[in-house]
């Protein structure tokens, strides 16, 4: 799969991202340094632990890298799972929200593992 | 020559996020990186004077963007180093708590390559034009205060030489000045000076004896005794300065004139009311010129004279205890028996380019200081705190240590490098060991001749093996001695000076 088709299959748009850092080659190596960072697992790892501060930094975290790759939808579920735990507590949404966050999460990713 | 490449401080916890910026921005800045507050926050302390700008993101653990930029303001950093904030972050309460902490720029994520980069480029142009202005200010200050203290120097000492004296005397009254000052400063606030003033009375007091252009050359520099009449001629010198001064149409409300009043009028007035020329007592006479007097005094029994030999310093200070002088406010007299043993290493040790550079620290420090018109400095900043550092650490170290200077020709010794070697603590270029109990003549001879030990001129330390005579037994001993060469243009390096560290093998 190209960069271009892995936008297009996750129904974003590569010529914005390169609108913005220039580079195909610096988009590629950002997306494979995304496999390896740690905010999704942190963030469930937060769930689990029922730490909801640490689960807000980790959503924040997440909607800012996914917005500087291009991945608009992940970086809007996981602003409104931020905004829903800006109080740092879990509310009744929260668990829905994340749920919507991992499905993005999970597309992009498959869509990455697939990049020549 | 090509200019160094600015210093960006980049502080995100997320790896990638520091990548991502430090890629773009890599080809005109160099980049170091922090993953947290305390991180960013060392390498701010450590760095203060090199970095040009910090790139900040706002949610991390440890301290977040916020508490970092509270310490900045806290310590006076968001002055001098611009900081941009790059988050993801779109609540508007935020995003307007940071500008008011001091941010210059907001830059949202997702940024654009382009943007950021300008954005960047401008802020730190803009911080280093406004550098290069204070640092502008500050070298026109320090030139003029050089002048300014030179031009009193060189009226003073005009004066002091037609009255055939050596024309150190003004700049021995300055020194004991400053450290009367201090430590009654230190011991009292019963007076209405602070630390401020310092600076102008010291100067003022460069200027107590200027009245004395007014006294006859006869009178003046009479060689035996003055007769009655004469005398009186001569304590005129204090109205007759009063008057001139308040004949000068500028200044008048100036600090430094109403200090120049007080000291050239009733530097000769006594606590017990027996002084001249208006028999004031006690408090009454201002302090700038109860301390000028002491002062004076001092010097005046400490140095030859054309009607008398120099006394030695323990016998100047009993005189004084003893009020042969006249009598002295007693805490005073407590002040001076505090910085004794100081002020012999001080006047021995005068140097009158350090002098103005002390003047200039003064109004630096005060300017810096200044609530209304705060200059911002770090690299000078730095260095007034390094020197206070270094200060301290040579009061406070035990080891042995000496150093030379050859410009001019003195050595200082650390307290314990007195004690274990048997020499005194500051040694002259004739100095002589008296009684060679405890090899003092053979230890001097040695460090003399490391001193002259000729090597190519670096600034590295060097180690020589030496035996010193230590409590009356020969001990071999390890000397670490590091030698500092001053460059002229276009000449050969010269020593300027010689540092050494003695250690005991054990």
């Amino acid at each position: 799969m190209t960069l271009s088709e892995f936008y297009s299959s996750l129904g974003e748009s590569l010529d914005e991202v390169l609108e913005r850092l220039r580079m195909e080659s610096r988009v590629a190596k950002y997306l494979g340094l995304f496999l390896n960072d740690p905010s999704f697992n942190e963030l469930k790892a937060a769930f689990a632990a029922n730490d909801a501060k640490t689960a807000f930094r980790a959503a924040h975290t997440l909607k800012g890298v996914a917005a500087n790759l291009g991945l608009n939808k992940l970086s809007a579920s996981s602003s409104e799972l931020t905004e829903d735990l800006r109080p740092e507590a879990f509310t009744a949404n929260s668990q829905a929200l994340l749920e919507k966050v991992e499905a993005d999460y999970v597309a992009a990713v498959a869509g990455i593992k697939q990049l020549a | 020559m090509d200019e160094k490449r600015p210093l960006i401080l980049i502080v995100d916890d997320v790896a990638m996020n520091r990548a991502l910026l430090s890629d773009v921005l890599s080809d005109k800045y160099n980049i170091i990186e922090a993953e947290n507050g305390n991180e960013a926050l060392l390498l701010l302390r450590e760095r203060t004077s090199e970095i040009s700008l910090v790139l900040l993101d706002m949610v991390m653990p440890e301290k977040d963007g916020m508490e970092v930029l509270a310490i900045m303001n806290k310590n006076g950093w968001i002055n001098e180093i611009p900081v941009i904030m790059i988050s993801g972050e779109t609540a508007h309460a935020l995003i307007e708590g940071a500008y008011m902490l001091g941010v210059t720029d907001f830059i949202g994520r997702p940024f654009d390559e382009m943007v950021l980069k300008n954005r960047v480029n401008n802020t730190i142009r803009l911080y280093k034009k406004q550098k290069s202005l204070s640092d502008l200010v500050l070298n026109q200050i320090y030139e003029k205060t050089r002048n300014n203290s030179m031009m009193v120097t060189m009226l003073s000492h005009i004066v002091e030489f037609r009255n055939g004296e050596s024309g150190m005397h003004v700049l021995h009254i300055n020194t004991i000045t400053e450290m009367l000052l201090r430590e009654l400063l230190h011991r009292t606030k019963k007076y209405t000076i602070n630390k401020n003033d310092i600076g102008v009375i010291c100067t003022a007091s460069s200027m107590h004896d200027i009245g004395k252009i007014t006294i006859p050359d006869e009178i003046l520099n009479k060689p035996g005794k003055l007769t009655p009449e004469e005398f009186n001629i001569m304590k005129g010198h204090t109205v007759n300065c009063a008057q001139m001064l308040n004949a000068v149409p500028v200044g008048k409300d100036e600090p430094l004139m109403k200090y120049a009043y007080e000291i050239c009028r009733w530097h000769h007035e006594r606590w017990d009311g027996r002084g001249y020329p208006d028999g004031l007592k006690g408090d009454e006479i201002p302090i700038a010129a109860q301390i000028v007097s002491i002062a004076d005094v001092y010097d005046a029994l400490t140095s030859e004279r054309c009607y008398k030999h120099a006394f030695t310093h323990e016998k100047a200070l009993e005189m004084i205890h003893n009020n042969e002088c006249g009598v002295f406010n007693p805490l005073l007299i407590e002040c001076l028996d505090a910085i004794a043993d100081k002020l012999v290493i001080s006047l021995q040790t005068f140097d009158w380019s350090k002098q103005a550079d002390k003047d200039f620290f003064y109004i630096a420090d005060a300017m810096m200081n200044d609530q209304k018109h705060p200059i911002y400095n770090q690299a000078f900043r730095q260095f007034i705190d390094e020197r206070k550092k270094s200060h301290f650490f040579e009061t406070t170290l035990d080891g042995i240590l000496f150093e030379y200077t050859f410009n001019p020709a003195v050595m200082k010794l650390t307290t314990k490098a007195a004690t274990k070697l048997g020499l005194p603590r500051t040694i002259v270029d004739d100095y002589k060991p008296g009684d060679d109990t405890h090899g003092a003549a053979e230890n001097l001879e040695k460090i003399k001749k490391i001193l002259k030990r000729h090597s190519a001129p670096k600034d590295k330390p060097f180690l020589i093996k030496q035996t010193f005579n230590i409590d009356g037994k020969s001990t071999p001993c390890n000397v670490k001695v590091l030698q500092i060469w001053a460059k002229g243009q276009n000449e050969a390096p010269v020593l300027a000076s010689v540092y050494g560290h003695i250690d005991v093998i054990h």
